[in-house]
């Protein structure tokens, strides 16, 4: 069985040789190879060079096309201030609270800011591993999309002070969304991961989260299967417990579950679901291999019987993290026949 | 539940506004209002917003339309001095996230608390600088990045470094969180903005006996 064999199967709920395993590993790649992280973000042939590397050196289940959160909303023309050791993050917003959003146009992915070379990346690392291993693009889910477009603080008052013009907003969002993974997924991704953390219940009402990101998620994930992609992985972090139930009407095939989330909530809202998560990433910067193993195996205690699941840390491991811990969690696995 | 708490809590600051006029109009005083309005909506939202069940944008609202309240109450100029010690607070070097912060500030102010905001991006010097210069009680740092670990942990040994050993340090964030108190070498771990003003709020009492 091949990581991507292994993983469909997953998915379905299928009997495999071992459970699946993903870092999730995004910029710790280029710590690993010893690369500022500010040239690794903007170089799809490094970002692909560090990630096959990474995978090399660990044996996990699936590689990430991925630089960071800022790809989107710098191709909308924010000014980003980039940095050696951590993410960059945003000088200058894109859009601010005042923009007529109804006249927002997609910019052309071939020139916007670091999308080519993320689409780079991604053609290189799915020539590497072809249908051995899965490359997963990631997207910023909209309301994500929108809080990175004109800042988190300015999205929310919008909603609630200029409900007309968020729901534009939201609407500009999700078509970059999907235009986004889309083109991911022809440059070669087996699913574009839909990034949605700032949806998480502990950031706005679950009533908000059905009424304006539940309709547009499950667009995305319409949209994305039909253009080929393997399954809908939805990505959110915190306590997402009260929006759980929602996740098989959105089309979501795997659904990511924080440290904060207990597996038996996933486990009784998700019946059918396959699921990856859940250890502390800070585990494993400031823990030690026997804490990832002894997390990892408790886990996979967890699910054995259910199936439909893939370990993982709760959120992405993160940059300076103790490259024993990572090897730790793969070891779980390899270990769990 | 009344008028003014209502809307309030449902962070509605129009209606908010509108009412406090209304009561000012009445003659109730300031004071008053804030005791007997104010107050209790905020106490309502902290016991509403435990572990299980926060809520940001609600926060952010609720936190509004108070701030939108105090300035109809107090104009420019005529603000109160603050009735509780001194917190600094800080995002740290490296974390350019401050929603946190600014909403330990709304709620540290709004409870009578003079807080001096060293802002987001934070290097630890600057913080230690401010401490020395203004003796606070207390100092709050929030994280949402892990790269800000060690900085937190540098804290206290630079506190007692500059003979300050008694200064509390409250920390909070999605990625402080993760850790325990002892790794980060604080003295207390919040959970959220609310669990954080509750500690500040025991610690300034002790101090005040």
């Amino acid at each position: 069985m091949n990581h991507l064999e292994r993983l469909a199967a997953t998915i379905k709920f299928k009997k495999t040789d071992r459970p699946p395993v993903a870092g999730p590993v995004f910029g710790h790649a280029a710590h690993l190879s010893g690369l500022p992280l500010h040239k690794y973000l903007q170089s799809g042939r490094l970002l692909a060079e560090a990630q096959i590397r990474a995978y090399k050196h660990y044996g996990y289940d699936i590689t990430f096309a991925f630089f960071d959160v800022n790809v989107e909303t710098e191709a909308m023309g924010a000014v980003l201030h980039f940095r050696d050791h951590d993410y960059p993050y945003i000088k200058q917003e894109a859009l601010s609270p005042d923009t007529d959003f109804s006249g927002l146009v997609l910019p052309d992915f071939s020139h916007a800011g670091r999308i080519p070379e993320l689409l780079e990346g991604v053609r290189l690392l799915r020539a590497e591993f072809a249908d051995s291993l899965p490359v997963a693009g990631l997207v910023l889910g909209p309301f994500n999309l929108a809080c990175q477009l004109i800042g988190m603080e300015n999205t929310l008052y919008l909603a609630v002070d200029n409900p007309e013009a968020f729901t534009g907003l939201l609407d500009f969002a999700t078509e970059f969304c999907i235009a986004y993974g889309i083109a991911q997924i022809k440059a070669g991704v087996h699913l574009p991961i839909v990034f949605d953390v700032s949806a998480s219940p502990e950031i706005i009402p679950v009533a908000f989260f059905r009424e304006f990101e539940l309709p547009r998620l499950r667009s995305v994930f319409k949209r994305f299967k039909a253009a080929g992609a393997i399954a809908g992985w939805l990505f959110m972090t915190g306590d997402i417990k009260p929006i759980l139930h929602y996740f098989p009407r959105i089309g979501v095939d795997i659904a990511n579950f924080d440290y904060c989330v207990p597996p038996d909530a996933v486990k009784q809202s998700l019946t059918y679901t396959c699921v990856n998560g859940n250890i502390k990433p800070l585990l494993f910067e400031y823990g030690t291999p026997e804490d990832i193993d002894r997390a990892a195996r408790e886990l996979l205690t967890e699910f054995s019987r259910r199936k439909g699941f893939i370990l993982s840390a709760g959120c992405e491991i993160p940059l300076r993290a103790r490259p024993d811990t990572i090897q730790a969690l793969v070891n779980a696995a390899f270990e769990s026949c | 539940m009344n008028g003014l708490m209502k809307w309030v809590k449902d962070g509605n600051k129009e209606q908010a506004v509108t009412e406090v006029k209304r009561l000012m109009d009445r003659g109730e005083t300031a004071e008053h209002i804030i005791t007997q309005y104010i107050e209790p909506a905020m106490d309502s939202l902290s016991n509403k917003c435990t572990a299980e069940n926060f809520n940001l944008l609600e926060v952010m609202l609720s936190g509004r339309a108070v701030m939108s309240v105090m300035q109809t109450l107090f104009p420019p100029g005529t603000e109160p001095a603050p009735t509780k010690g001194l917190v600094v607070i800080a995002t740290l070097e490296g974390d350019v996230h401050d929603i946190g912060k600014n909403i330990l500030k709304t709620i540290l102010t709004i409870n009578g608390y003079h807080v001096i905001d060293c802002g987001k991006d934070c290097p630890i010097e600057q913080l230690i600088d401010t401490v020395k210069k203004e003796k606070p009680f207390a100092i709050g740092v929030s994280g949402l990045i892990s790269s800000v670990v060690p900085l937190v942990k540098k804290i206290k040994p630079l506190l007692q470094e500059n003979k300050l050993p008694n200064i509390k340090v409250c920390a909070g964030g999605a990625a402080l969180k993760q850790a325990s108190k002892e790794l980060l070498n604080v003295d207390f771990l919040a959970e959220n903005a609310f669990a954080g003003q509750s500690y500040l709020d025991a610690v300034w009492t002790r101090e005040q006996t």
